[in-house]
């Protein structure tokens, strides 16, 4: 992705506003942030179902109030090793467009934290070079304390699964 | 041996439908397509129950069911009306007649079986 | 013993009733005064209506009735046979055909009129329609003068279901009578932990308002009076008419035609005439669809834990739960179905601005547009026919002095037609075209490198190469092309609607592409089965046989997977090895033998279940590259278990039956 796009990505999830409404998480120790319009529920562990065949990333589907939905690590995307679940552990509830197509994704997180504001003064889109992570996986990152929050690109993230799949519309 | 039953009806699906579920309970069935097919079928052989229709071409169920009653080796074969008749003269008449029972269509063959058991005594 | 479907018997035997009730009125409008016609067209209807109600088409007994009703009057000399009765007999006797074709149809609005005009015909023009009141099917209302008020109360011997006696018939019987109110007393029903469900133990306080005498009252017990306990007391006599419009009557004509299935059908056309549909947003309907999928699941959870416990009560009131979403499941489906009308009806306009703009004359012919199909499938069947046409004036259809030098009407004909067959729908796209061109496809597919140059195909795998991505035979591209999907899109968007596409053309006169489509997509019947820790659910309509893998089998088979069934031999593939279960096999493997057409092949499995009421949930967008699987389902327990993709499995057989001879 280049920087212009990425420039264009920091400016939609941040658009006119000042603050950003968002549910933070753990994942291997680093913080998350997504934005909390899109979260709709979050959850305890529930039975899983693991799909033979799929990629490790969304290898399993869960009952979500009568909708089979999928079950997604992003620690995979991001490279990170997957964890074994804890007594904290739960799953996050999103809504996504895909393809104008409402779409719901469980994510797996180590911990949920809380739904917080964060300022656009403390944000910056991410380096492009001297990250150990896909920088346009990565919305912007947020410095609050001594650390980093990271608020990841989930359209990128989503969408780039599928593409790699194939599936998605190829251009004619 | 199991009892033997003449089941009267023009209706090929209706009489499957009656046929399958006597011989699942274990009686003998035998069909006729209308009341005359059926009179000449009950003078042929001996039959323990008739399970009749009413309206029926070439001759309906009452009429044969009255030819039957003059038959002195007929007069005590008992016969239950199949039909969707339900009105209170025809009934009267068909009692008078002779009939032993009464059942409406559509019917729940687990009825027919129970009535037929009734009837049969066993 | 192997005795036919009976309700296959009934509609060849109303097929056959339907063309002597035709006859026997076509006669009819020769000599009006016919008896022997008169009374074989009675039998007819009377016959129909009978078996219809018997077999479950009540929609048409329910419909014949009003014309049994119509010639009985004319036997008994009531009404005379007129040529405008006989023609309103024959155009409702065609309705009676499309009731029984498609009984779970949209018919009523078309039921109505018919019946509008059979009432006109039979009561004179002019004279107000009986129809739209209930006194039409309940004739006792018409006279006040002799209405007279009766109390009835009985009591049937505990016995009496176990002899075959009906109560609810009785009182339905009693219904016929007139306008009735009926209360079961219930102060005799046991405790429940005492009580036998198969006795007798409510009592019937009926107060009813007819102008039959008494006898007819008590004919309706005939045949149960001797061991009864029956009263029959006047309550009130002759009553002014104007009581008519009472309030406790009115509320007991509320009860009555709740219950009584003739009239409430009489009051449902009554109903479609005056507003003849309700407009649902379609979100809602499929909102509906979810809330009904779920409650399947929910019931099937409540069967298994009321199976397992040992309280009466708890079970009985699950198999009630089980039937009443039974059929709130088959409701739901009717109300999905759509006539393909509504995705017919698009071409028109299409086929002109095509015409206008390939400069080709065009002619489209529609068929059996009112063949319905779910709303999902019209939904998604849209975009894929519009390309099909598209594809048949474009590629098929020639130029008009192309068409006239090869001996062709200077007009093309685009033929769009719908049927249905058993479970499925078949929709074709026919053209009278040039046909496909076998050489040039084959050379773009040897081009594009689809196959190898040279490669030996059967006719109809060389045409399905049209459907490969990125394959077009377009030699100049129009400004037709390119728009909306290809024809790879359109072979993926039917199969995942777990249809089916054939193509078929010869040179010079045409091509046609059919397309098979289940009627419904939400449920199927499916086996449950379970593979190492995980369950999957086969579609039953797929499932030949299930047999036990024996251990010598098994052993045996292990270098080439094959079983021999009867005379042949059918390949298998390991599920556990397929889906990587890590887990050992179960002793008593089972093999499911599945099949699409006359292709088969076995799934080995580790435990069959059962059979299981599967309510489809798609795949997410993120698992559209697993091709195993179909889509998904929730059982009883809550857990995920998902359809496996019977093309696909069977394909995959087949291919390592094709690797295995000829490595073999």
């Amino acid at each position: 992705m280049s920087e212009a796009a990425r420039k264009i990505d920091y400016d939609a999830i941040w658009g006119e506003e000042e603050d950003l409404s968002v549910l933070t998480f753990n994942l291997n120790g680093e913080t998350f942030a997504i934005e909390a319009t899109v979260v709709q529920e979050i959850l305890d562990l529930l039975p899983e179902t693991h799909v033979p065949g799929s990629k490790p990333f969304v290898s399993s589907v869960i009952n979500f109030r009568g909708k089979v939905i999928p079950l997604a690590d992003i620690r995979l995307a991001f490279g990170m090793d997957a964890t074994e679940t804890t007594i904290d552990s739960r799953i996050v509830v999103i809504e996504l467009d895909l393809d104008d197509e409402a779409t719901l994704i469980g994510i797996r997180t180590d911990k949920v934290n809380e739904v917080t504001t964060l300022p656009r003064l403390a944000s910056e889109p991410p380096p492009s070079v001297g990250m150990r992570w896909r920088a346009d996986y990565i919305s912007c990152l947020v410095k609050r304390g001594g650390e980093f929050i990271i608020v990841p690109n989930l359209h990128a993230i989503f969408s780039s699964q599928r593409d790699r799949t194939g599936t998605a519309t190829a251009p004619n | 041996m199991s009892a033997k039953i003449l089941t009267v009806d023009d209706s090929a699906s209706i009489r499957l439908t009656t046929r399958v579920t006597l011989s699942n309970a274990g009686y003998a069935v035998t069909e006729a397509v209308d009341g005359l097919d059926g009179l000449n079928k009950l003078k042929a052989g001996e039959y323990d129950l008739v399970v009749t229709d009413l309206n029926m071409p070439n001759m309906d169920g009452l009429t044969m069911i009255r030819e039957l009653r003059k038959l002195p080796a007929h007069t005590g074969v008992p016969v239950i009306f199949l039909t969707t008749e339900s009105d209170g003269e025809i009934k009267a008449q068909a009692k008078a007649a002779g009939a032993t029972g009464w059942l409406t269509k559509p019917f729940d063959p687990e009825s027919l079986v129970k009535i037929a058991k009734k009837v049969l005594g066993k | 013993m192997n005795n036919p479907d009976p309700i296959s018997v009934f509609r060849t035997e109303a097929a056959e009733l339907l063309e002597q009730i035709e006859s026997g009125l076509l006669d009819l409008t020769r000599s009006l005064e016919d008896r022997d016609q008169i009374d074989a067209v009675f039998r007819g209807l009377h016959t129909l209506k009978g078996s219809g109600a018997m077999f479950g088409f009540e929609a048409l007994a329910a419909f014949t009735h009003h014309c049994e009703t119509a010639f009985d009057r004319v036997r008994k000399g009531d009404v005379p046979a007129t040529h405008e009765l006989v023609s309103a007999v024959l155009s409702a006797q065609d309705h009676m055909r499309a009731l029984l074709e498609t009984p779970n149809g949209d018919h009523d609005a078309m039921s109505a009129a018919l019946l509008d005009n059979l009432h006109r015909a039979v009561n004179g023009a002019g004279s107000p329609t009986p129809i739209t009141t209930v006194i039409a099917t309940n004739p006792v209302v018409e006279k006040a003068g002799g209405l007279r008020e009766w109390r009835i109360r009985f009591s049937l011997p505990a016995n009496a279901m176990a002899n075959g006696t009906n109560p609810l018939g009785l009182l339905d019987e009693m219904r016929d009578l007139g306008d009735c109110r009926i209360i079961a007393d219930t102060t005799k029903v046991p405790e429940l932990a005492t009580l036998d469900p198969r006795g007798i133990h409510l009592a019937w306080d009926v107060t009813l308002k007819t102008e039959k005498p008494r006898s007819d009252i008590e004919d309706v017990f005939i045949f149960v009076m001797d061991d009864m306990a029956l009263e029959i007391m006047e309550v009130a006599v002759d009553p002014p008419a104007t009581a008519l419009v009472d309030m406790p009557v009115a509320k007991a004509v509320v009860v009555t035609e709740r219950e009584a299935p003739a009239v409430q059908a009489a009051n449902d056309s009554k109903q479609a005439k005056s507003a003849e549909n309700v407009r649902v947003p379609a979100e809602r309907l499929d909102e509906m669809m979810d809330r009904v999928g779920e409650l399947v699941i929910a019931q099937s959870r409540l069967t298994q834990l009321a199976g397992t416990a040992a309280d009466l009560g708890l079970r009985s009131v699950s198999e009630e739960i089980e039937r009443l979403s039974g059929e709130l499941r088959d409701t739901m489906m009717v109300l999905r179905m759509m006539p393909v009308a509504s995705l017919f009806s698009r071409f028109r306009r299409l086929v002109h601005d095509l015409s206008r703009e390939t400069g080709k004359e065009i002619e489209l012919i529609t068929e059996g547009e009112s063949t319905e199909v779910d709303k999902t499938v019209i939904d998604r069947l849209a975009d894929p026919l519009v390309h099909l046409v598209r594809n048949s004036i474009d590629h098929g259809l020639e130029q008009p002095e192309e068409r006239l030098a090869a001996g062709k009407e200077a007009k093309g004909k685009v033929i769009l037609s719908a049927h249905q067959t058993g479970g499925e729908v078949i929709i074709t796209i026919k053209d009278d075209g040039r046909g496909i061109n076998r050489e040039r496809v084959r050379a773009k597919a040897e081009a594009s490198g689809i196959i190898q140059p040279g490669a030996t195909l059967t006719d109809q795998d060389l045409l399905q190469l049209i459907f490969q991505p990125g394959f077009s035979t377009a030699q100049t591209v129009t400004n037709l092309s390119g728009r909306g999907v290809g024809m790879d899109v359109v072979k993926k968007t039917v199969e995942a609607l777990r249809g089916t596409i054939d193509i078929t053309s010869k040179p010079g006169e045409g091509s046609t592409v059919a397309l098979r489509i289940p009627l419904t997509l939400a449920i199927i019947e499916g086996l449950l089965v379970r593979v190492g820790q995980g369950c999957y659910v086969i579609p039953l309509s797929a499932v030949e046989e299930c047999l036990e893998l024996s251990l010598e089998d098994d052993l045996r088979s292990r270098g080439r997977s094959f079983i021999s069934l009867r005379d042949s031999l059918v390949p298998f593939l390991r599920l556990r090895e397929l889906f990587r279960t890590g887990t050992q096999p179960d002793p008593h493997q089972k093999v499911v033998v599945i099949s699409t057409g006359s292709e088969r092949v076995g799934l080995v499995v580790d435990q069959i279940i059962g059979d299981h009421q599967t309510v489809i949930k798609s795949m997410s967008k993120l698992h559209h590259d697993v091709v195993t699987f179909s889509g998904a389902t929730i059982l009883g327990d809550g857990s995920v278990a998902l359809i496996l993709d019977v093309t696909h499995l069977v394909a995959a057989g087949q291919q390592q039956e094709a690797q295995l001879r000829a490595a073999g």
